[in-house]
């Protein structure tokens, strides 16, 4: 097959990945803000789409490898293939719509490291990957994130409800700071994620000779980066958002601002002192902690332990499908072709499934009006909504 | 081979920074509500301070956001 179309595919298929990511993460920063009413469901999904639009033009320092160090890229390295990017992102993209679908806030960074991991042990085998990496980078701190936002949001929430006494009058209040506190969120989100896939895009050019390697992203590149996860943003992800806002937990406006302050908080920390942490793990266990620290029955452990096992298997389930993607792709233009077209079909086929139940602006608060996501997976009957 | 240092300066640095802008914002909230009197010069002016305290921290937290304005 040609190389000029598979790299092609590969930027589609990159830019899908934005955007899914776009609407998987929208959450991280808008579902506790639109749970206590601070900000309206559409403005707030607006406010967010902006800044990550924003945020992507903010920073050009693309990491050098995309996958962190986990892959053994480079000379002395594996070479990574447009082919095996490809099958990365199928990965990467099934797992997020699937994710999607259950309403689970899932890592969009842990699927894409998957996929390519996935993609790359198939093509290059077993050796192409840095386990002490992927332990310390990945494993580890997907304990410990939801932990320390966790504790940071416990404490936080504490103060908060001290400080006020729990008096109704001061609530309003907290909403006004809602807006400040999940903005900074949604900013931080823009500066990090589109980068990902101006990487992955920028290794593609590059792998394929039609960039000169050790050269940042090209403008364009930028460009649809940014359009992709802000039109992703904008689209909502509603199932997760009621999942963070309203189903680990009742959240009140004192709650919603120290869960976002502390995912705030924790998120500049991490980046800015080398602990990478994921935003979504951090968000999840704000609104955990907030959770606990006003009440420490309030939080829906049921609901809580669906998420975390969520976690445990995005990583080795994107690489799953990725390894699949590849083994299939390495038939030729045959089988990239058929992954792509069951890439489509399994898209499709979750999309529609979504329309059955629909989650969006007008009832992600509702605590009723929508079966649970795990009655979302069995047949309903003909004629349900 | 998991950088220990780096993780718990992250706790400490997440939970002090949270704290202080919660506390603070709750603050200003608590001084600033009012019970229905004319609040007293000095607590409107604590309170006030307060949330200028708060605009500060969050000032701050964009200047980490954007690398063009540290250098990064």
């Amino acid at each position: 097959m040609d190389i000029t179309l598979v790299v092609a595919l590969v930027i589609a298929l990159a830019l899908f990945f934005d955007f899914t990511n776009g609407f998987h993460d929208t959450a991280n920063a808008m579902a506790t803000p639109i749970a206590t009413g601070a900000l309206k469901p559409k403005v707030a999904v607006a406010i967010a789409a902006v800044l990550n639009l924003v945020g992507a033009f903010l920073s050009t320092e693309v990491a050098k490898t995309i996958s962190g160090g986990l892959i053994r890229e480079g000379e002395q390295g594996i070479q990574i293939t447009p082919v095996m990017i490809f099958a990365g992102l199928i990965g990467a993209i099934v797992w997020n719509m699937v994710t999607w679908f259950l309403g689970l806030p899932s890592s969009s960074s842990h699927a894409l490291f998957g996929g390519l991991i996935g993609a790359t042990i198939v093509g290059a085998g077993f050796g192409a990957i840095d386990g002490a990496v992927l332990l310390s980078k990945i494993v580890l701190p997907a304990f410990l994130a939801p932990v320390i936002a966790g504790v940071v949001a416990f404490t936080a929430t504490k103060i908060a409800l001290v400080l006020t006494r729990k008096s109704d009058t001061s609530q309003g209040g907290f909403r006004y700071g809602q807006i400040f506190t999940s903005s900074l969120v949604s900013l931080a989100h823009g500066t990090n994620d589109a980068q990902k896939t101006m990487g992955v895009i920028t290794l593609t050019l590059v792998a394929a000779g039609f960039q000169s390697s050790g050269t940042g992203p090209e403008f364009w590149v930028i460009v649809v980066c940014a359009l992709a996860i802000a039109l992703g943003t904008y689209m909502g992800g509603w199932r997760i958002i009621r999942t963070l806002g309203t189903r680990i937990t009742d959240v009140s406006p004192p709650q919603g601002f120290a869960a976002e302050a502390s995912t705030t908080a924790t998120i500049l920390a991490s980046s800015h002192l080398g602990f990478a942490l994921s935003t979504t793990q951090v968000a999840s266990g704000s609104v955990i902690g907030a959770g606990l620290g006003k009440d420490r029955r309030a939080v829906r452990w049921r609901v809580a332990g669906r998420i975390a096992i969520a976690w445990l298997i995005t990583l080795p389930a994107a690489g799953l499908v990725a390894a699949l993607a590849e083994l299939i792709a390495r038939i030729g233009p045959v089988g990239i072709a058929i992954d792509a077209a069951i890439g489509v079909a399994v898209i499709v086929t979750i999309f529609v499934r979504s329309r059955r139940s629909v989650v969006a602006h007008h009832n992600v608060t509702d605590s009723d009006a929508v079966p649970d996501d795990a009655s979302a997976l069995e047949p309903k009957k003909a004629g349900t909504p | 081979m998991i950088d220990w240092t780096a993780f718990v300066t992250v706790a400490a640095a997440s939970l002090l920074s949270a704290c202080l802008l919660v506390a603070l914002y709750a603050l200003g909230v608590r001084l600033l509500t009012s019970t229905g009197d004319l609040l007293p010069r000095t607590r409107r002016l604590a309170g006030v301070a307060c949330f200028v305290l708060c605009g500060a921290l969050v000032l701050f937290g964009i200047y980490l956001i954007v690398p063009a304005l540290h250098g990064g």
